[in-house]
């Protein structure tokens, strides 16, 4: 979040400064207290009640969110594809990760994003907290009285057809414009017995720039989901 | 959750680094998965992981492998990081062998991972994952060699600020490079920090950084 705390003179002890957290752009990640990094031990975590209550959910690792019931920001997406079958062949996930890597972002900006993918076709992922804190997911409108809160990064998940890719990344490029902040922008695929990755020549026609490095479900979760008919 | 998928840097930088994941799945092998996580962590551990830890007890570095193995639940998530591609190749073969059950997903440059899965007899990657980069006001981005460090950890536990202050407190003399990156290691609570990397890539930020004062 960048350097969030300010030093301070304290106003009836001469010459002592001290130290304040700068709450308004604090996540409540919780990384200072693990690494123990005061030597005196003055740090800690004030109540966090509702709406403040997001930040940790969506900051701290350590934290599950009981909807999902995965720790940390997101759901089991495409790790658990091969017995779950979550996304069958001519469907593609997307996520979009609003404040990664290391910036942080509104749940404002959160709404922005959703609510250009909503009318797409875009189907958000149920278990997924930002989902959750829709006040109406057919239009991705999020509870008003979490708008002014952030975190260091909460994913946008879901998936859609396999040919709605190009108007939903055409989207999720309107809605880079509007925001305040960054986002990560993830997309999945199953890759089809013969090693076909259905995403590739859509990406390449496009023109989108995409990681050589990617995260690969090996496929060896039992039961196996039944993807074909031949199976 | 994506915390392995938008590590940064280039092809020669990331051959080295991979993030291996066990992961039960909610509502279908989750109820009696402990065992199974325990057994692929033990796959894992016999393998040489350089990092290895779960999301909520943490990783080598800031607790024992005693400690993950004994907080291991159904529905814990599990994960190692290796150094080098002959590992996971090992790897592989042990779990084709085994059969933990649970599902099992590398990070890494996909084209070595499709090859470690074809000298281990696995077929093809079942389902996969790209990123597309970063968007919005990249402006707000530290420097890229900040990033390669920074995105090691998805869950943004080591900050580009932090990553500043080894920088400064090795210059200073106050910590090696080792010791440096064994903080940051301590930060990144699941395990995906990648030591090995680390040092390498911190011995490559020094001299891209000057320090005002040296005490």
């Amino acid at each position: 979040m960048g350097r969030i705390q300010t030093f301070k003179r304290h106003d009836k002890i001469p010459g002592r400064v001290f130290i304040e957290i700068d709450q308004e752009r604090c996540t409540d990640c919780g990384v200072c207290l693990r690494a123990n990094i005061c030597p005196v031990k003055a740090l800690y975590q004030p109540e966090t009640p509702w709406p403040r209550e997001v930040r940790s959910i969506l900051s701290n690792p350590l934290i599950e969110f009981k909807g999902s019931q995965v720790p940390g920001r997101g759901t089991e997406e495409m790790k658990t594809n091969d017995v779950s079958g979550r996304f069958r062949p001519g469907e593609v996930g997307v996520g979009i990760e609003l404040g990664r890597p290391g910036v942080g972002a509104y749940f404002r900006d959160v709404e922005i994003v959703a609510m250009e993918l909503a009318p797409l076709g875009y189907e958000f992922a149920g278990e997924n907290p930002i989902t959750h804190f829709m006040s109406d997911k057919k239009t991705g409108k999020l509870r008003d009285d979490i708008l002014a809160e952030k975190a260091t990064s909460a994913i946008v998940e879901g998936k859609c057809k396999l040919e709605n890719l190009p108007a939903i990344l055409e989207a999720i490029r309107r809605a880079s414009k509007k925001i305040s902040s960054v986002f990560t922008v993830e997309v999945i695929t199953k890759v089809s017995p013969e090693g076909e990755i259905p995403i590739k020549p859509v990406l390449e026609r496009l023109g989108y720039w995409y990681s050589i490095n990617t995260k690969n479900n090996m496929g060896l979760g039992e039961p196996a989901f039944k993807f074909y008919e031949d199976q | 959750m994506t915390h392995s998928l938008h590590r940064r840097g280039d092809s020669e930088d990331l051959k080295g680094d991979f993030v291996v994941l066990g992961c039960p799945a909610t509502g279908i092998n989750k109820p009696g998965s402990a065992p199974k996580t325990r057994e692929f962590l033990s796959l894992c551990y016999k393998n040489g992981p350089v990092n290895l830890g779960d999301m909520k007890t943490g990783n080598i570095y800031n607790t024992t492998m005693d400690d993950i193995l004994s907080h291991v639940t159904d529905g814990t998530i599990v994960q190692c990081t290796f150094d080098n591609r002959e590992k996971i190749v090992s790897l592989l073969k042990d779990l084709k062998e085994k059969r933990p059950g649970i599902s099992v997903i590398i990070s890494g440059i996909s084209d070595i991972v499709q090859q470690c899965m074809e000298e281990a007899g696995l077929g093809r990657i079942h389902t996969i994952e790209y990123s597309l980069g970063t968007w919005g006001r990249k402006e707000l981005l530290p420097e890229f060699e900040i990033l390669k460090t920074h995105t090691m950890c998805g869950h943004a536990m080591i900050g580009a600020n932090l990553i500043r202050k080894m920088v400064r407190d090795v210059k200073r003399g106050r910590k090696t490079v080792e010791e440096a990156c064994l903080e940051m290691a301590k930060c990144c609570t699941c395990g995906n920090y990648n030591p090995a990397r680390g040092i390498k890539l911190l011995k490559e930020l020094l001299p891209l950084y000057m320090v005002h004062s040296l005490y």
